[in-house]
C-alpha cells in the first residue's frame, strides 16, 4: 500500500517537474499556459493521492481548489493577458534553450543531493518526491530569472507557488485548510494586481 | 638474455645509432644504420618489456660511479615500468622503420644525420624515464627526453611556425621541470632522493605538503601529458616535428607524463583525499571535451590528431582519476579497475595514434599538402595507405571490433560500477562523467569521419592531392605493424587486460584472478564482451549482405555522379572539412565563438552579380587567450624592466655582480 | 542450443519483420492525413523491385562506397541480434550489452557517412556532417539512459535489465524508469530519423539527413540500406518495448510460452509504431539548429533519471 502511495505521489511530482522543464523548450507564452495548467492539474492529482492514501480528507477540497483556480480560472486570466499583449512575438530568454535545459538539469540534480539529509529524517512514505519538489522550485526560479518578459516570470513565479504547495503537500501532508485558503486567495489577488500591471511594465521597462 | 644484458643492449644500439648517424660515410648510410639500431634497440625494449610484465618480478640496480654527485644512479625494471617500456616500444618500432623511407629525402642535408642522432638520444631518454627510480637519474633522463624532441620539434628551419612551437613548447617543458624538481624536493626532506626512500616517507607528509606535492606533480606531468590547461604547446609542437617523431611525441613521450602521474600518486605517495581524485576526474573530462572540439574544428591534419591525442589524454585521466578516488575510498577493486583501464587505453591510443601519425605523415609526403581542404581522392592514388589510415580512423572512432572501441566500452562499465557501488554523494559526478565521454566519443567518431571522408574520399581538390604517389614500401610496412596491432588488442583485449592486473597488483591493488577467454569479464562488471565473436557476427552478416547484393548477376553501370540531377561535378562542389563541421560549430558557439568574416567583391553594374566571395571561419581560442595573455604581457612587461639595466656601461654591470651577492647572502641569511 | 537456435530465429523474425512495421507506420500515417495509402507490405515489394534492379555507380567513387552497404547491413544485424525478442534468455548476453548495441550502431552510421561522402557530391557531404553531428549528441543521452537502466539491474546487459523489470515491476513504474523511457524515445527518433528531427519521406529537401547520404545508392545496395534503415528502427522499438515494459516475454524455452510471446511482441510493435505514427503526423520538423535543443531535452530527462534511481535504489 505504502509502496503504491509513495510510487504514485512520485510519479505525479516528476511530472510537474518535467512539465517544468518541457517549458524551457517552449517559445510561446500560449505553450507557458498550458503547460502550467498541466502542471497544476499534476499537482491536483498529488493532493487528491495524499487526501486517500495519508486519510487527510480536507485535502481533497484543496486538491478541487487547485484544480479550479490554478487549473482554471489563473490559466484564463493569464491568456487574456497575453491575448492583450501588443508584442506576441516568440520569448526571447536570456539564456538559450540548450543552456536552459542544462542549467535546469544540474539544479535538479543539485536539489537531489541537497534534499538528501532532509529526505532522511522524513519518514512519510511520500519522501522519495521532497528532492522533485525541491527541484521544481530551483527550475521555477530559474525560469523567473532568465526570462524576459513579464509574463513569462508570471507563469514561472506561480510555478514557483505550485512547486511550495508539492512540497507541503508531500512533506507534511499539506498546511492547514485555513492557510491553503490564505494562500489561494493571495496567488488570485497577486496575478489580478499582475494583469493590471503588466501592460505597464512591459511599456516601462521593454528593451 | 638477463635484465641488465637486455638494457645494455638497449641503450648501446640506440648510442651506436647515434654515433653513427654522425659520422656514417654517407647520409643515405646514416639513414640506414641509425635507425636499424633504434629499431633494434626498440624490438629488445619490446620483448624485455613484455617479459618483465609477465614475470611480475622487480629488478634493482645501483651504482655511484654515475652521477656520483648527485648520489649515484638506480635503475629499477618493476611491471609498471616495463609496460611504459612497451608502450614507448611500440611506438618506437614502427617509427624507426618509417624513418627509412620517410626521410631519404633529408640525405644530402647535414641536417638529415642531426634527425637521426637526435631520434635516437630521444628514444634512449624515454626507455630511460621509466626505468629511474631515484630522482637524479629521472630527472637526467626526463631532460634528455625534452631536448632531444625540442631539437626536434624545430629541425625544420624552413619550417617558420615551427619556431613559435619550439618557443611555446621550451617554455612549457621547463616550467614542468621546475615544478617537478620542487615536488620531488619536498618528498624528500633529508635529501635522500631515491625512490625507495619516498615510499617510506611519503605517507608522513603534512597535508600542505601533500596538496603542493599533488599540485607540483599533477601540473609538471600534466603539462608533458597536455592536460588542459597546460595544453597549448602540444598542438603547436607536434605537427611541427617529422611525423615519425610527431607519432613518437604522441604515443609515448606524452605517456609518459601518464606515467609519472601514476608512479607518484599511485606507488610512492599513500591514498589521498578524494578531492584529489575528483580533480583529476573533472581534468580529464575537461581535456578530453577539449580535445575533441578543437580537433573537429581544426582543418590542419597533424593538428587534428594532436588535438585527439589531448581529447585521449583526457581519456586516460578519467579513469586515472577514478582509480585515485577509488583508492581514496577504499574500494581497491574498482582503483585497480580504474587503473587498469587507464593503461589499457595508454596502450590501446598509443597505437592506434602512431598508425595515424604515420599516415598523415606518408600523406603530407605524397601531397606536400597538410590542410584537410587540399586532399581529398586520395584512396584511389595511395590505396594501401588509405586502407591501414582507415584502421586507425575505425579505432579512433571507437567502433567494435577495433580497440579503440575495448577501451571506451571499459571507461563506460568502469564509471557505471563506481555509480553502483559507492555512496551517493560520490556517485552523483560519475553519470556527468559518463555523459562527458559519450560525448566525446561521439564527436570523436565524427572528427574520424571527417578526417579520412574528407582527406581520403571523394575528388582531389588540389594539384599536390591530384599527383599523389603511394608511399615507398618501408613506410607502408611501418604502418602495418600498428595497424595489425589495432586489430589485435581489439579482438582479444583479453590477452592485454590479464597482463595489466600484474601492474596494478604490483602497485597493491590486486585485480583478483581475470578470465584469460576471449571475453572480457570482469568482476564488480555485470555483463561481458566477446569481440571475436562480435567480429564474427560482423563478418558473417557483412559476407551475406555482399552475396544478396552482388551474387546474383545485378548489372553495373559507371556513370557521372547523380547528386539530384545536378551537372557539372568539380571538387569545387564539395562538401569541405569546414562545412562538415559547421553544425557543430553552431551548437557549441558558446565553446568556439566562431569568428565570421565574409567579404563579397560584386559587380558595379548590380550588387547581385558577385564575382568573387571570400569567407574565414575563425575559432577563437579564448581560453588560451584568458590564460596565457596575462602571462605573455607580464613576461614582456617584465623584460622591458630588465632591459632597462642595460646601460652600456662596464662599470655599471661590474658593480650589479656585487649587489647581486650581497642579496643572495641576504637572502639566504632571511630563510635561515 | 535450443537457446541458440531461439536466437537465431529471433534474429530472422526481427529482420523480416522490418519492413512491415515501415509499412505499416506509413500506411497509419496515410489513414490519419486522410489518403488511403499504400498497404503495410508495401516495402516488401519495393526490396524485391529494388533487389532485382541494376546498379548505377558514380565514377568518382571507390571502394568505400561498396563496402558500406555492407557494413551497414552487417552491423544493424549484429545490433539486431543482441536485442531480445521473444525470450529473456539471451545467448547474445554473452556477445555484448547495450553499450556494444551502441557501438555497433555507430559503426553503421560511421560507414553510412563514410558512403555518402566518397562520391564527393554536395548533398552525399551534407548528409554525412549532420547525420555524425545528430549521431554525437545522442550518445550522452543514450549513456546515460543505459545507466539509469543499469543501477537498478545491475549489469548493462540487456536479458539482464529485461528480467531485473520482470522481476521487480513497482521499479518500473517509478520517475526514473519512466523519464528514462522518454529520454531513450527521443533518442531513437534521432538516432532512427524520423520526424521531428528528420522526414523519413522526402527526398530533394534541403533540409534531409539520412536520404542525403543514400542518394547515390541504387539497386540491390540502395535496397540493402533501406532495409538496414527498417531493421534499426525495428530493433529500437523492440528494445524500447523490451526494457521497458517486458511484461509478456518468454522467461523459459518452451513452444507454449514462446509462441504467446511472439503474440505480445507483435502487439506492443503495433502499439508503439502506431504511437509513431500518430507523433509524425502531429509535429512539424524542426528546424536544423533547433535538433541540439530537443537533444537536450532528452539528455536532460536521462540526467534526472539517473539521479533518481540514485536515490530509489
Amino acid at each position: 500500500m505504502d509502496l503504491i502511495f509513495s510510487r504514485l505521489t512520485m510519479t505525479g511530482a516528476s511530472a510537474m517537474l518535467l512539465v517544468a522543464l518541457a517549458m524551457m523548450w517552449r517559445r510561446h507564452v500560449p505553450a507557458y499556459i498550458s503547460a502550467f495548467r498541466l502542471q497544476s492539474a499534476a499537482l491536483a492529482f498529488v493532493g487528491a493521492v495524499v487526501a486517500w492514501f495519508g486519510d487527510v480528507p480536507e485535502l481533497f477540497l484543496v486538491a478541487a481548489l487547485i484544480l479550479a483556480l490554478k487549473g482554471w480560472i489563473v490559466p484564463r486570466i493569464l491568456t487574456r493577458m497575453e491575448a492583450r499583449r501588443p508584442d506576441a512575438r516568440a520569448l526571447q530568454p536570456l539564456v538559450n534553450t540548450e543552456m536552459s535545459l542544462l542549467i535546469s538539469g544540474a539544479l535538479a540534480v543539485a536539489a537531489y543531493e541537497l534534499s538528501r539529509p532532509v529526505a532522511e529524517v522524513v519518514n512519510l512514505p511520500t519522501r522519495g518526491g521532497l528532492p522533485l519538489a525541491l527541484a521544481l522550485i530551483m527550475v521555477s526560479l530559474f525560469v523567473v530569472v532568465s526570462r524576459r518578459q513579464a509574463i513569462a516570470q508570471i507563469v514561472g513565479f506561480l510555478m514557483l507557488e505550485n512547486g511550495i504547495a508539492l512540497l507541503a503537500l508531500l512533506g507534511a501532508y499539506g498546511v492547514p485548510l485555513v492557510v491553503e485558503l490564505g494562500v489561494f486567495l493571495d496567488v488570485l489577488l497577486g496575478v489580478l494586481v499582475m494583469q493590471a500591471l503588466v501592460p505597464r511594465m512591459e511599456s516601462t521597462v521593454a528593451r | 638474455m638477463t635484465i641488465p644484458d637486455t638494457l645494455l643492449l638497449i641503450f648501446g644500439a640506440l648510442a651506436a645509432g647515434a654515433i653513427a648517424a654522425l659520422v656514417a660515410p654517407s647520409g643515405a648510410w646514416a639513414r640506414r644504420v641509425s635507425l636499424a639500431s633504434a629499431f633494434l634497440a626498440c624490438a629488445a625494449a619490446l620483448a624485455l618489456g613484455i617479459q618483465a610484465v609477465q614475470s611480475g618480478a622487480v629488478w634493482i640496480w645501483h651504482s655511484d660511479a654515475v652521477l656520483s654527485p648527485l648520489g649515484g644512479i638506480t635503475l629499477r625494471l618493476d611491471p609498471l615500468g616495463a609496460f611504459f617500456l612497451v608502450i614507448v616500444a611500440v611506438a618506437g618500432l614502427p617509427a624507426s622503420l618509417y624513418g627509412v623511407g620517410y626521410l631519404r629525402h633529408l640525405d644530402a642535408r647535414p641536417r638529415g644525420r642531426a634527425v637521426h642522432a637526435l631520434m635516437n638520444a630521444f628514444l634512449a631518454g624515454m626507455y630511460a624515464v621509466p626505468l629511474a627510480d631515484n630522482v637524479a637519474m629521472f630527472l637526467f633522463a626526463w631532460e634528455v627526453m625534452a631536448l632531444a624532441s625540442y631539437l626536434l620539434v624545430v629541425s625544420d628551419p624552413e619550417d617558420e611556425t615551427a619556431a613559435a612551437a619550439g618557443v611555446w613548447y621550451a617554455v612549457m617543458t621547463h616550467g614542468g621541470f621546475l615544478a617537478l624538481l620542487a615536488a620531488f624536493l619536498l618528498l624528500a626532506p633529508d635529501q635522500r632522493l631515491e625512490f625507495d626512500a619516498m615510499r617510506a616517507t611519503a605517507g608522513g607528509l603534512s597535508p600542505a605538503a601533500t596538496m603542493a606535492v599533488v599540485l607540483l606533480s599533477v601540473a609538471a606531468f600534466g603539462s608533458k601529458a597536455g592536460l588542459v590547461p597546460l595544453h597549448v604547446w602540444l598542438p603547436r609542437a607536434h605537427p611541427a616535428a617529422p611525423s615519425h617523431v610527431s607519432a613518437l611525441m604522441s604515443a609515448a613521450m606524452v605517456k609518459l607524463g601518464v606515467y609519472g602521474v601514476v608512479r607518484l600518486l599511485f606507488d610512492i605517495m599513500p591514498p589521498l583525499p578524494l578531492g584529489w581524485g575528483a580533480l583529476l576526474l573533472g581534468l580529464g573530462v575537461l581535456t578530453a571535451l577539449t580535445g575533441v572540439l578543437y580537433s573537429v574544428a581544426e582543418t590542419h591534419l597533424k593538428r587534428i590528431l594532436a588535438y585527439s591525442t589531448i581529447e585521449n589524454v583526457g581519456f586516460i585521466f578519467v579513469a586515472l582519476g577514478f582509480a585515485l578516488l577509488m583508492r581514496g575510498y577504499g574500494h581497491g577493486a574498482l582503483a585497480a579497475m580504474g587503473l587498469m583501464v587507464a593503461l589499457l587505453h595508454t596502450l590501446n591510443h598509443a597505437v592506434f595514434k602512431t598508425l595515424l601519425f604515420l599516415a598523415a605523415g606518408a600523406v603530407v609526403h605524397a601531397t606536400h599538402a597538410s590542410s584537410l581542404e587540399a586532399l581529398g581522392g586520395l584512396i584511389k592514388r595511395m590505396p594501401h595507405t588509405a586502407v591501414l589510415c582507415l584502421v586507425g580512423i575505425l579505432a579512433l572512432a571507437a567502433v567494435p571490433p577495433f580497440n579503440g572501441f575495448t577501451s571506451e566500452w571499459l571507461t563506460f562499465q568502469l564509471l557505471i560500477a563506481g555509480a553502483r557501488y559507492t555512496a551517493p554523494s560520490l556517485a552523483i559526478m560519475l553519470p556527468l562523467a559518463l555523459a562527458a565521454v559519450a560525448l566525446v566519443a561521439g564527436l570523436a567518431a565524427l572528427s574520424a569521419v571527417r578526417l579520412f571522408g574528407i582527406g581520403f574520399l571523394a575528388l582531389p581538390r588540389t594539384e599536390g592531392a591530384r599527383e599523389a604517389r603511394e608511399a615507398p614500401l618501408s613506410m607502408r610496412a611501418a604502418m602495418a605493424l600498428p595497424a595489425a596491432a589495432c586489430v589485435a588488442l581489439g579482438l582479444m583485449p583479453t590477452v592485454a587486460l590479464t597482463r595489466l592486473a600484474a601492474v596494478t597488483s604490483d602497485l597493491g591493488l590486486p585485480m583478483g584472478q581475470l578470465d584469460t577467454g576471449t571475453s572480457l569479464v570482469l568482476p564488480l562488471v555485470g555483463s561481458r564482451l566477446a569481440p571475436l565473436a562480435i567480429a564474427a557476427l560482423l563478418g558473417g552478416a557483412g559476407l551475406g549482405a555482399a552475396f544478396i547484393s552482388r551474387g546474383r548477376r545485378t548489372r553495373v553501370r559507371i556513370d557521372s555522379a547523380w547528386n539530384c540531377g545536378r551537372i557539372i561535378q568539380s571538387p569545387r562542389t564539395e562538401y569541405t572539412a569546414a562545412a562538415f563541421a559547421e553544425p557543430l560549430k553552431r551548437v557549441f558557439t558558446g565553446f568556439y565563438r566562431p569568428m565570421h568574416e565574409v567579404t563579397v567583391d560584386v559587380h558595379p553594374a548590380s550588387p547581385y552579380f558577385v564575382r568573387a566571395m571570400t569567407l574565414r571561419a575563425d575559432v577563437v581560442p579564448w581560453m588560451e587567450q584568458a590564460l596565457y595573455g596575462p602571462v605573455v604581457r607580464g613576461a614582456r612587461l617584465a623584460t622591458d624592466l630588465v632591459s632597462r639595466i642595460h646601460t652600456g656601461s662596464i662599470h655599471w654591470y661590474l658593480t650589479l655582480l656585487p649587489i647581486a651577492l650581497f642579496a643572495l647572502l641576504l637572502l639566504a641569511r632571511w630563510i635561515r | 542450443m535450443a537457446a541458440l537456435l531461439l536466437a537465431a530465429a529471433e534474429l530472422v523474425l526481427l529482420m523480416a519483420l522490418a519492413p512491415g512495421v515501415v509499412g505499416y507506420t506509413r500506411w497509419v500515417k496515410a489513414r490519419l492525413q486522410g489518403r488511403r495509402g499504400a498497404g503495410v507490405l508495401q516495402p516488401y515489394r519495393e526490396l524485391r523491385k529494388t533487389f532485382g534492379k541494376s546498379m548505377v555507380i558514380a565514377d568518382s567513387a571507390s571502394w568505400i562506397f561498396h563496402l558500406a552497404p555492407w557494413v551497414v547491413t552487417a552491423s544493424t544485424v549484429a545490433a539486431a541480434a543482441l536485442v531480445p525478442v521473444v525470450s529473456v534468455h539471451q545467448p547474445a548476453d554473452q556477445l555484448g550489452d547495450l553499450f556494444a548495441l551502441m557501438a555497433l550502431l555507430i559503426l553503421g552510421t560511421v560507414f553510412l557517412a563514410l558512403g555518402g561522402l566518397d562520391p564527393g557530391t554536395a548533398f552525399g557531404g551534407m548528409g554525412s556532417s549532420r547525420e555524425m553531428t545528430v549521431a554525437a549528441l545522442t550518445e550522452p543521452t543514450l549513456a546515460i539512459a543505459v545507466l539509469a537502466l543499469a543501477l537498478t539491474s545491475g549489469s548493462t546487459s540487456l536479458g539482464a535489465i529485461a528480467g531485473t523489470v520482470l522481476a521487480n515491476p513497482a521499479n518500473a513504474i517509478g520517475p526514473g524508469h519512466a523519464l528514462a523511457f522518454a529520454a531513450f524515445l527521443i533518442a531513437m527518433l534521432a538516432e532512427t530519423g524520423r520526424l521531428p528531427i528528420d522526414n523519413p519521406a522526402t527526398h530533394l529537401e534541403l533540409t534531409m539527413i539520412h536520404e542525403a547520404m543514400i542518394l547515390e545508392y541504387s539497386g540491390p545496395y540502395l535496397a540493402l540500406l533501406e532495409w538496414a534503415a527498417a531493421t534499426k528502427l525495428t530493433l529500437l522499438l523492440v528494445l524500447a518495448a523490451n526494457m521497458f515494459a517486458p511484461w509478456g516475454i518468454a522467461t523459459a524455452i518452451e513452444p507454449g510460452a514462446v509462441a504467446r510471446s511472439v503474440g505480445v511482441i507483435l502487439a506492443k510493435l503495433l502499439v508503439l509504431a502506431t504511437l509513431l505514427a500518430v507523433l509524425e503526423t502531429r509535429v512539424a520538423k524542426l528546424r536544423l539548429f533547433r535538433v541540439p535543443e530537443l537533444l537536450a531535452v532528452s539528455f536532460t530527462l536521462a540526467l534526472l533519471a539517473a539521479t533518481s534511481s540514485f536515490f530509489s535504489r
